[in-house]
């Protein structure tokens, strides 16, 4: 009688279907999906911008003395540990050693006026990259926005003179 | 004495909320699968609390470069070092990649890179003019500077100047941020 049966009863479905290769099926592919599943990690950037106007056409730099803040990064295989210092400073010993140094070059550079200078990371090739964007990401937390690589000038093929 | 029921039930166990269910996981596994084109390495990627949230990566259209610089795997070539989460000095164990194809050679690197900035620079007729391409360096925490400086030194010689510093939220953080 209609109204007293429950729902998915034989009487219901007349042609019965065998679903149980259906169910193996789809354990396989949940089993598939499941395993190759990987969540993703959550990643983000740092910005930095290299230096537009210098060595790149055939003319050679000048030798502007430049405002900037050198954080100078080596590494140290007597104590397994990078050393870091701001150029004209002592190394520091910590990163609050460290980020005080640059922020009070920062701050100097900020009374006279200066706005246009950048951070720039002299790192030796030996260092970590996780300790140079370690240092990256104490100047961004620290409002410094303009972060510069720097590297050896290359040599810059010069033409010979007309004849 | 208590008699001893004799009925035998046909006991036929309803499988349609089962498979509703399967259907469900299955559903979220297939999407969730990552079946794109393999421009993303497998890196350990360095921690860093000021990095932004990277929108871009999630644009298909994006017109960012992605160079990925990662250790060999560890089916191909163990490493002690990169296992102990120590820094791997051995340059052959460094890898530099563009979109799943191999660019440890410098040259080649180059080559590609000055390829993929044509369309980008400000002025077209000019290879030397400035490429307004962003590029993306996502390299590994444990690798030396070396590695990284040699692909920025191959952006600077293809005149991208546009570098960005892959990186990842500390966890603790990340799950604040949800």
């Amino acid at each position: 009688m209609a109204g007293t049966q429950n729902i998915g009863e034989t009487s219901d479905n007349p042609v019965a279907i065998n679903v149980v290769a259906m169910v193996d099926v789809i354990f396989c592919l949940c089993i598939f999906f499941m395993c190759s599943f990987h969540f993703k990690q959550l990643e983000g950037k740092i910005e930095s911008h290299l230096p537009k106007d210098r060595g790149l056409d055939s003319t050679p730099a000048s030798s502007i003395v430049k405002d900037e803040i050198r954080v100078i990064m080596r590494w140290d295989p007597g104590s397994n540990a990078t050393l870091r210092k701001v150029k004209g400073h002592e190394y520091a010993g910590s990163d609050e050693e460290l980020i005080a140094a640059i922020c009070g070059m920062r701050d100097n550079y900020e009374q006279e006026g200066k706005t246009d200078w950048p951070l720039t990371i002299d790192a030796e090739g030996d260092v970590p990259w996780e300790e140079v964007i370690h240092v990256m990401d104490l100047c961004k937390q620290n409002r410094i926005e303009r972060i510069e690589f720097g590297a050896p000038e290359r040599e810059i093929e010069r033409q010979a003179p007309p004849a | 004495m208590a008699k001893k029921l004799d009925v035998q039930e046909d006991i036929t166990p309803n499988l349609i909320p089962m498979i509703d269910i399967m259907f469900l996981l299955l559903l979220f596994f297939m999407l969730g699968a990552d079946m794109g084109q393999r421009e993303l390495e497998e890196v350990r990627l360095p921690l860093a609390r000021s990095v932004k949230e990277d929108k871009e990566s999630k644009e298909r259209t994006s017109d960012r470069l992605t160079i990925n610089i990662y250790h060999v795997y560890e089916k191909e070539t163990p490493c002690p070092a990169y296992k102990k989460g120590e820094i791997c000095r051995e340059e052959k164990h460094w890898r530099i990649a563009i979109k799943g194809v191999d660019y440890t050679n410098s040259e080649e690197l180059l080559k590609r890179l000055q390829l993929e900035a044509q369309d980008y620079r400000a002025d077209p007729n000019n290879p030397k003019s400035p490429c307004e391409r962003p590029v993306q360096v996502r390299a590994d925490r444990q690798a030396p500077y070396s590695e990284v400086q040699k692909a920025i030194a191959m952006c600077a010689r293809a005149m991208i100047y546009k570098i960005e510093c892959g990186a990842a939220r500390p966890p603790d953080e990340a799950n604040a941020k949800g």
